[in-house]
């Protein structure tokens, strides 16, 4: 994929992240908690999980933080060397990442979603 | 006419690690905020992409799946009332700061790079005056530090205070 058409992705990934990470990060202090401990309780965490609108967030964040900060990490580390092979690794490296966080992100929000 | 002397030997560019090669760029000669809001840029999104890292496994404890991996309610309980403690709390701090400053400032960056923001090219003329940081610019990387700000104290309010 050519590297313009990556970056616009960014742009939209980032689009994303700040809404969702403001609500994220609200839904934590404040919104619909009596307190950051009530929000670190099992039953807020899992009533969020099963709730269709909080669910819709949470894989848009995951999808979007994860693509922007690896992404993000990707520019550091081509910007630091060059290289074909360098750039290879680099690459590699970042989409293997991106399938561990996705992977284990969407297993914990379809397991959670499906009420196991 | 001669032949041109050609060296044979080949170029080696200093082997550097990353973290002194990008600290020593931002403090480096001639020095001003915007580097320093591009250092500030790059720490906060990595130790940002550490925690998100961690975070997913540490909230993926919620679910006991049928793959065997140990979850549930007692594991992801017991998971949080450990990291319910005033050192996780000022790590929590960094980060909700971090993303604050990292989210505003970034704002500045595209707005570089898809408006006209960066302001329009001048001779340059003794003395040399750096064009980089303009009113805009500047209005926008304050308020990221302003914000980043605020969000510590609402975060000093919310962790350790106990306010909702």
């Amino acid at each position: 994929m050519k590297e313009s058409t990556l970056q616009l992705i960014n742009y939209i990934m980032i689009l994303a992240l700040l809404v969702t990470l403001a609500l994220h990060l609200a839904m934590q202090a404040f919104l619909g908690v009596n307190g950051y401990a009530d929000a670190l309780s099992y039953q807020t965490a899992i009533s969020r999980y099963r709730d269709a609108l909080s669910v819709s967030l949470l894989t848009i964040l995951l999808i979007a933080a994860t693509y922007h900060g690896l992404f993000g990490l990707r520019n550091i580390l081509l910007e630091w060397r060059q290289g074909r092979s360098w750039h290879g690794v680099v690459t590699l490296t970042t989409v293997g990442l991106a399938v561990v966080m996705l992977g284990w992100g969407m297993r914990t929000i379809v397991l959670a979603f499906g009420g196991v | 006419m001669s032949d041109a002397i050609v060296s044979t030997e080949k170029a080696k560019a200093p082997k550097k690690d990353l973290i002194t090669t990008q600290v020593k760029w931002g403090f480096r000669p001639p020095r001003n905020l915007e580097k320093l809001a591009l250092l500030a840029q790059r720490v906060s999104g990595v130790g940002i992409l550490a925690y998100l890292f961690f975070h997913i496994f540490v909230t993926g404890t919620i679910v006991g799946g049928p793959d065997g991996v140990p979850g549930g309610e007692d594991v992801f309980s017991g998971l949080m009332g450990m990291l319910f403690n005033p050192v996780a709390h000022i790590g929590e701090l960094l980060v909700v700061v971090g993303a604050t400053f990292h989210g505003i400032n970034g704002i500045r960056v595209m707005l570089l790079e898809l408006t006209r923001l960066v302001g329009h090219p001048l001779r340059p003329d003794y003395p040399y005056k750096t064009q980089m940081l303009g009113k805009g610019q500047q209005s926008i990387l304050l308020t990221a530090m302003l914000m980043a700000g605020l969000s510590a104290i609402a975060g000093v309010f919310i962790l350790f205070l106990g306010a909702a």
